[in-house]
């Protein structure tokens, strides 16, 4: 690319995604350091394959958000709930995949827009909203789950799925202009605004976006686990939002990494699996955590020259 | 200079409440010229810009012109439609995003699925740097807004106004709150605009930016034009004696 200018190797817009690549890759050594046994395997790596997938791609939707200076915590919620509308529709249908599908995903996008058209329309913080439309939406879940719901056969092609969608989705955050105008209005939605931008209907575009794919891991979860359950979806709040941040698309909107975000993934969910595996106590995934998203800031910090904020 | 106005206003008056801040206002604006608008804050200089790029309507018995031609429901579209093009005192940009990002806005040249042209773009965004005179260079294309010194985002700004064959380009304060390194580049750059064939209107009111560009000089004082009349052999001290003319009336009243 042409972006490269005299004295500077690295173009700015790539320095995100090297940052967070250079730091899975430091972590990745210092596992294999710490104990090559496990980490010299395949078994350690398929296992990671596994739920990389549904965290990159849950990932993938809230870099919009962020970047559009918005922040959502309600998908966790509606990740069971469109999951329900799944297993329900293929329970009622006996198996009939697509049209459980096309619910589910409609349920999915039906909550996103619910938090866009409070957000947007009637000017509610988006932290509160979503935080709050959590407990609504699971709530909701539990209200309408009277219990577990039958096996399906696992179908192992989320890494296929993860990639095309990370394909889709780079595409359109970085190349149109759609991405374009969620950058533009989480810097300056006045100037957004004042060259003609609707602001408001990109930003309930953003959280609609995460509804699908709330939807899309729900799904891919009930695959993954051959079941239902409507606590799917407690797991993924945390991880995923350090995905996001780990892998350099910064918390104060405006710019943003569909490459970094699944590199973000591939660290958060190794780690997840990685400490386990390593036979260390369930107890340090937590603090390794901690460890993990606070170095990484620090070094996209220094890596982006970002001193100011 | 051609002799039919691209903008004229026939008695505009606009009053918030009981409060003028436009009274029979006469005024136009012809192709190629550079007029200075100035005046004090409070003039009046705001209100008439956001009248002509038609972000606020004036009241009912004044009248618009464009081309010799009544304009009624008079919007910032139709403005943009009719090659008036207006560059914001707070200059519109997101900066963490490139120039030619920034410079198409809004207006972004894509395939029919919506995906941006970069190619296109870039070369475009060239072509506007040189044609206004854009001397860095260090700055590309590429570069993000932020990483620019705040004369040359005015000229982001400024090249973005003469995208789309604009012919009068209304610039509201662009040298306020510069070094005078940065405020001489912006004077370049409105003065490459009208070597490009633009007209401009120079809103300030620091009068040597005002009296170094102007072909015309238009003083506002309270809402009413004071003066207009063109530079001539003016010198930059007669101007200024002018304004302050017009300001000792204004207090003595």
């Amino acid at each position: 690319m042409s972006e490269q200018k005299k004295g500077k190797l690295i173009p700015e817009r790539l320095k995100p995604v090297l940052g967070a690549l250079i730091f899975f890759v430091v972590m990745l050594a210092a596992f294999i350091a710490s104990s090559p046994e496990v980490f010299l395997t395949v078994g350690i790596y398929s296992a990671v394959f596994l739920s990389l997938p549904l965290f990159a791609i849950m990932g993938m939707s809230l870099v919009f958000v962020t970047a559009a200076g918005e922040i959502d915590l309600a998908f966790p919620s509606i990740i069971p709930l469109s999951g329900l509308a799944f297993a329900w529709t293929l329970q009622q249908t006996n198996l009939n995949f697509i049209l459980a599908a096309i619910f589910s995903v409609v349920v999915g996008i039906s909550c996103g827009l619910l938090n866009g058209f409070l957000i947007t329309k009637l000017g509610l913080s988006s932290l509160i909203t979503t935080l709050g439309m959590n407990f609504a939406f699971i709530g909701l879940t539990n209200v309408l789950n009277n219990g577990e719901v039958g096996s399906f056969g696992p179908i192992p092609a989320q890494m296929f799925w993860m990639f095309a969608i990370a394909l889709v989705l780079g595409m359109i955050f970085h190349r149109h202009k759609f991405g374009l105008h969620v950058r533009v209005a989480g810097d300056n939605p006045e100037a957004g605004r004042a060259m003609g931008v609707n602001i408001e209907r990109t930003k309930i575009l953003c959280f609609a976006l995460v509804g699908l794919c709330a939807s899309i891991v729900g799904i891919l979860g009930i695959f993954l686990l051959s079941t239902y359950f409507s606590t799917m979806g407690e797991a993924y709040l945390l991880p995923t939002l350090a995905a996001v941040f780990v892998g350099g698309t910064p918390v104060t909107g405006g710019k943003g990494t569909i490459g970094g975000l699944v590199i973000g993934a591939a660290t958060v969910v190794f780690i997840q699996t990685g400490v386990v595996a390593a036979g260390l106590d369930g107890q340090w995934t937590s603090l390794g955590f901690g460890l993990v998203i606070v170095l990484s800031l620090l070094g996209h910090r220094k890596f982006s020259g970002r001193l100011t904020r | 200079m051609s002799n039919q106005p691209i903008v004229k206003l026939v008695n505009v008056n606009k009053s918030y409440g009981n409060v003028y801040a436009l009274e029979d206002i006469n005024l136009e604006f012809y192709p190629g010229e550079i007029v200075s608008l100035v005046g004090d804050n409070g003039a009046g200089k705001s209100t008439l810009t956001k009248i002509i790029s038609g972000t606020e309507g004036p009241d009912d018995k004044g009248q618009i012109m464009v081309d010799n031609q009544v304009v009624n429901n008079w919007t910032s579209a139709k403005a943009r439609a009719r090659g008036i093009e207006t560059v914001y005192q707070n200059r519109a940009l997101s900066e963490q995003q490139t120039i030619y990002d920034n410079v198409f806005l809004g207006r972004e040249i894509t395939n029919r699925f919506g995906f941006i042209n970069r190619k296109k773009e870039i070369e475009e965004t060239e072509s506007l740097m040189r044609k206004i005179g854009y001397t860095s260079k260090v700055w590309t294309p590429f570069s993000s807004v932020n990483k620019l010194s705040g004369g040359e985002r005015q000229g982001v700004a400024i090249s973005r106004a003469i995208l789309f064959d604009s012919r009068l380009v209304i610039l509201d304060e662009p040298t306020t709150a510069m070094a005078l390194t940065e405020a001489a580049e912006v004077l370049e750059f409105v003065r490459n605009l009208k070597t490009s064939g633009k007209s401009v209107i120079f809103i300030s009111h620091n009068p040597w930016d005002a009296h170094a560009v102007a072909d015309r000089f238009v003083i506002l004082e309270r809402g009413k034009i004071v003066f207009d009349g063109p530079k001539g052999s003016m010198s930059a001290d007669d101007f200024i004696a002018l304004l302050h003319k017009f300001a000792k009336k204004d207090i003595k009243s």
